[in-house]
C-alpha cells in the first residue's frame, strides 16, 4: 500500500519532510489540455498550467485522497492559488478538498528570511506530523535527507553527461531528472544509475547545445521541439531539469535549518533573487551554442531580466530566441522558423570554432 | 478631466506640484536625500527621520495623466521588454531608463538617495532592482509574507483588534524588517527614528482617517453623492502621501468642511442622480474623464473607488503601546485587503451596500496580473449581492489599446440594460 500523497504546486516543498512525516510527495506539472473547472474560476493569463490542472483536479474531486495540498509561497499565483483554494473550500465550490496549507518560504535577502522560514520549515512538519499522526525525530529527517543526497548525487552524474560533451538529448535527460522529485529515493538512485550507465557509454552527440531559459519549464515539449532542428538541449534554468538536484542538504545538529536553508537558496522560481539567477545563468553560457528564452503568456517575471541577458549573449556572441508561447503547446510555425534559424546561426558558430 | 467642482480639490493640484518643486529644490540645491517607494510602504518612517519621499503609483499616474505613458513604454518594450509585463508598476522606471523618449512631468524625477519596496507581486523585486540600478541607488526589499488565516470582516478587527487580523509570526517578521528599514535610514539621515514621535504620528494618521470616514459617511448617507470620485480621490491621495502632517490633516479637514456644506446645501456633483456606480481596481489615469463622461447622458456618477474607502478602513489602528507593531499589521495585508478572497469581495459588496450601489465597473486591469487576481470573485459576490457588475479591460496607465469610445458605449449599454 502506498504512502497516502501530499500534493504540492512546485518542487519548492521539501520532499524529505513530507517523506519523514509518513506521506509521499506529487508535485503538479503543467500540461496540454483543457482545464474546464479551473477556468471558470481563474483569471486567464495568470496562472500557469500547473496551477490550473491543480485547481481542476480540486474542484473535481481528484484530490480529495491527498493529506494535505501544500501551496509554497514560490510565486504570486501560487500564493493566490493557496487563497483561493482556501475560498472554495469556504463557499462550499470545492467539497471534497484535502486540507489546503501554505508553505511561506520567503527568498528575498533580509536578514530575518532565514529565521522566518525555519520556523515556517517546523510549522509544515508539525502540520504534516498532524496529518499523520506520526511525529519524525531529527534522526528520521537526517536519514530522508540522506536519501535523498544519494538521490542528488545520481541526478547531478546524469547532469555532468549532458553539459558540456552530451551524450544525452535534453529531452531524455530532462526526463530523467524530473524524477527526482517524482520518485522514491532508492528507486531513483537505481533508475538513474542505470541510466547513467548507458549514456556514458553513447557518443557524444553533434549539434549546437542549447540552454533553454527564461521561466522555468516543467515539462520537456519545447526540448523536443528545439531538438526537432538538430541541437541538444544541455541545461534548463529551472528546478525540473538540470536544477532538479542542485548541492546537498548538509546533515548536522538542525535537518530543519538544513532543509531551510537548502530550499530558500535553491529553489528556483519567481521570487528567486534576480542576482541568483543572473549568476546561475551566465555560469550555464561558458558550455552552450546558443540559448533559447522562454516567456510564456503568464509571464509576469523573468521578462524583466531579457534585455540584460541579450546584452550578456550579445556580448558573447551566442544566438538566442524568444519563445512568447505556451511551453506545453506545440510551438508555431513562426516559433520553428526562429528556431532553425537560430539553430543553423550556432551551427556556424560552432564550426568556425572546431575549423 | 471634467471641470473641478470643490476649492478643496484646487488647493490638493497646487499642493502636489507645489511639493514636488520645493522636492526637487532639497534634492538639487540643498543635497537632501529622498526616497522612490511603493505606494504600501510605510511613509511616515521615512518622514520621521527627515527623508522626503514620492510614491511611485502616484508618479506613474502623473505620468499617464499627462500623456507621457505611450512613449515611454513604447520604448520599454522597443528594449526587449514584452507587452504582458506590468505597466502601473513599471512606468516609473520607464520614465527614468528611457528618459529621453518622453518629457517627464515637472521636470522629471531627481536621483533618490533610496527605493524601498514591499514583495507583493513578484516582479517588483525586478522592477526596482533594474530602476535602482539605473539611479544608481540603493534599493531595500520588505518582503510580503503570505496570510494563512483571514479572519472576517477585516475592516473591523483592523482599528481595535489588530493583532487579531495577523498572524502574529507575519506580523513579528514585518516588524523586525522594518525595524531594519528604520536602521538603514537613521545611517542615511544622521537622525534618530523618535518612538514618540512615530506614535503622534500615527495618532495624526488616525486623525486624518477618522476625518475621511466622516466624508465617506457623508457620502454614503446624503440623498445625492455631493463630491465625484475624482475629486475624493484627489484629496484623498495628496494627502495620504503626506499622511500625519500639518497639512495633511488641516486639508483632510478643509476637504470635509467643503464636502459637508454641499450636503448641507443640497448640491449634488450631479443634479438629479438616476444611477450610483462603483469602480473598482486602481485609476484610470490616463482617462480621467471616463468617470465623468455619463453624468450629461445618464445621471450616473460614479460614487465610490478604494482610495477614499480604505483610508479610514486601512489604516487607522487604535492602541498604539507599541508603534511599529501598530504600522506593520497596517503594512503586512494590503494586497489581501484590495485585492484577494476572502476579504476583497467581502468589503468591497459592504461598501456597495453602504453607499447604494446600483452598478459596479470592474477593472479588469491589461497588465498587472496580481492586481488582476480576485476579480472573479469580486464580479460573483456583487452579482450574487444584486448589484450588477460590468468588467472593464484597460490598462491603468497605458492608453495604448484604450478604446475611450468603444468603453464608454459599453457603459451606456451596461447604464440602460442593466442598471436602470
Amino acid at each position: 500500500m502506498p504512502e497516502p500523497p501530499v500534493v504540492a504546486s512546485w518542487p519548492s516543498v521539501p520532499v524529505e519532510i513530507v517523506r519523514a512525516a509518513g506521506f509521499r510527495p506529487v508535485i503538479f506539472r503543467g500540461a496540454s489540455g483543457p482545464t474546464p473547472a479551473a477556468d471558470v474560476h481563474l483569471e486567464p493569463g495568470i496562472f500557469p498550467s500547473r496551477l490550473r490542472r491543480l485547481v481542476d483536479d480540486a474542484l473535481a474531486g481528484r484530490l480529495a485522497d491527498a493529506a494535505r495540498i501544500v501551496i509554497p509561497r514560490t510565486s504570486d499565483a501560487d500564493y493566490k492559488c493557496f487563497l483561493y483554494l482556501r475560498e472554495f473550500v469556504r463557499r462550499g465550490v470545492a467539497t471534497t478538498l484535502a486540507p489546503v496549507v501554505l508553505f511561506d518560504l520567503l527568498q528575498s535577502r533580509g536578514a530575518d528570511v532565514p529565521a522566518y522560514d525555519v520556523a515556517r520549515m517546523h510549522a509544515l512538519l508539525d502540520e504534516l506530523s498532524l496529518a499523520s499522526g506520526r511525529t519524525p525525530s531529527a534522526d528520521d529527517l537526517r536519514r530522508e535527507i540522506t536519501r535523498a543526497n544519494t538521490a542528488r548525487a545520481a541526478a547531478r552524474r546524469l547532469v555532468r553527461l549532458r553539459r558540456s560533451v552530451p551524450c544525452v538529448a535534453g529531452t531524455e535527460a530532462f526526463k530523467l531528472l524530473a524524477a527526482f522529485w517524482e520518485m522514491e529515493p532508492d528507486r531513483y538512485v537505481e533508475m538513474a544509475s542505470h541510466a547513467a550507465s548507458r549514456i556514458a557509454a553513447r557518443p557524444p552527440l553533434a549539434g549546437p547545445r542549447v540552454l533553454l531559459t527564461g521561466a522555468p519549464v516543467d515539462g520537456h515539449t519545447l526540448h523536443e521541439a528545439i531538438e526537432s532542428h538538430g541541437a541538444v538541449v544541455v541545461d534548463e534554468v529551472g528546478p525540473w531539469g538540470s536544477g532538479a538536484a542542485g548541492d546537498d542538504v548538509r546533515i548536522d545538529d538542525d535537518p530543519v535549518a538544513a532543509l531551510a536553508d537548502k530550499y530558500r537558496v535553491d529553489a528556483i522560481g519567481a521570487r528567486t533573487p534576480v542576482d541568483s539567477l543572473r549568476r546561475l545563468t551566465e555560469s550555464m553560457l561558458n558550455d552552450v551554442d546558443a540559448v533559447v528564452v522562454s516567456l510564456p503568456p503568464d509571464d509576469a517575471v523573468f521578462g524583466w531580466d531579457y534585455p540584460s541577458l541579450r546584452g550578456v549573449l550579445q556580448a558573447r556572441r551566442i544566438p538566442h530566441i524568444c519563445l512568447r508561447g505556451d511551453p506545453h503547446e506545440a510551438p508555431t510555425p513562426a516559433d520553428h522558423a526562429a528556431l532553425h534559424s537560430m539553430v543553423s546561426a550556432a551551427s556556424r558558430l560552432q564550426e568556425a570554432r572546431h575549423g | 478631466m471634467a471641470d473641478r467642482q470643490l476649492d478643496a480639490t484646487l488647493a490638493a493640484s497646487a499642493f502636489q506640484k507645489q511639493w514636488f518643486a520645493d522636492l526637487r529644490r532639497r534634492v538639487f540645491d540643498d543635497r537632501q536625500p529622498y526616497a522612490l517607494l511603493q505606494a504600501d510602504v510605510p511613509f511616515e518612517l521615512f518622514d520621521l527621520v527627515g527623508f522626503p519621499a514620492v510614491s511611485n503609483q502616484w508618479w506613474a499616474s502623473i505620468v499617464a495623466a499627462k500623456q507621457q505613458a505611450p512613449k515611454f513604454l513604447d520604448a520599454m518594450e522597443a528594449n526587449g521588454l514584452h507587452g504582458d509585463l506590468c505597466r502601473y508598476c513599471s512606468l516609473g522606471y520607464a520614465s527614468t531608463r528611457y528618459a529621453g523618449a518622453g518629457e517627464p512631468p515637472w521636470g522629471g524625477l531627481p536621483t533618490p538617495r533610496l527605493l524601498c519596496a514591499r514583495l507583493t507581486c513578484d516582479c517588483i523585486h525586478r522592477v526596482f532592482e533594474l530602476w535602482a540600478d539605473t539611479f544608481g541607488a540603493e534599493y531595500f526589499e520588505i518582503d510580503h509574507p503570505g496570510a494563512g488565516d483571514l479572519p472576517p470582516r477585516w475592516w473591523e478587527l483592523g482599528r481595535y483588534r489588530w493583532r487579531d487580523l495577523v498572524e502574529p509570526h507575519r506580523l513579528a517578521f514585518v516588524v523586525s524588517t522594518l525595524e531594519r528599514l528604520v536602521e538603514r535610514l537613521e545611517a542615511i539621515s544622521g537622525r534618530g527614528l523618535n518612538r514618540d514621535e512615530l506614535r503622534e504620528r500615527l495618532e495624526l494618521v488616525n486623525q486624518q482617517e477618522e476625518v475621511f470616514d466622516a466624508v465617506r459617511r457623508l457620502i454614503a448617507a446624503a440623498p445625492e453623492c455631493p463630491v465625484r470620485m475624482t475629486e475624493q480621490i484627489s484629496n484623498v491621495m495628496a494627502t495620504q502621501w503626506v499622511r500625519g502632517s500639518e497639512w495633511a490633516l488641516a486639508h483632510a479637514r478643509a476637504f470635509h468642511d467643503e464636502v459637508k456644506q454641499r450636503v448641507d446645501d443640497g448640491v449634488a456633483a450631479c443634479p438629479g442622480e438616476r444611477a450610483r456606480l462603483m469602480w473598482i481596481g486602481a485609476g484610470l489615469w490616463h482617462d480621467t474623464g471616463f468617470y465623468t463622461a455619463f453624468e450629461p447622458s445618464h445621471r450616473a456618477v460614479f460614487v465610490w473607488s478604494m482610495y477614499l474607502a480604505f483610508g479610514p478602513d486601512g489604516y487607522i489602528r487604535y492602541g498604539l503601546d507599541d508603534p511599529m507593531a501598530a504600522l506593520a499589521s497596517r503594512t503586512a495585508s494590503f494586497n489581501e485587503y484590495l485585492h484577494n478572497p476572502p476579504w476583497a469581495a467581502e468589503w468591497i459588496v459592504h461598501q456597495a451596500r453602504e453607499h447604494r450601489i446600483d452598478g459596479a465597473l470592474v477593472l479588469r486591469p491589461r497588465s498587472m496580473k496580481p492586481a488582476a487576481t480576485g476579480r472573479l470573485f469580486i464580479e460573483r459576490a456583487l452579482e450574487d449581492a444584486g448589484i450588477p457588475v460590468l468588467p472593464i479591460e484597460a490598462d491603468v496607465v497605458d492608453a495604448r489599446g484604450w478604446d475611450a469610445d468603444g468603453a464608454r458605449a459599453g457603459v451606456r449599454s451596461f447604464l440602460e440594460t442593466r442598471v436602470f
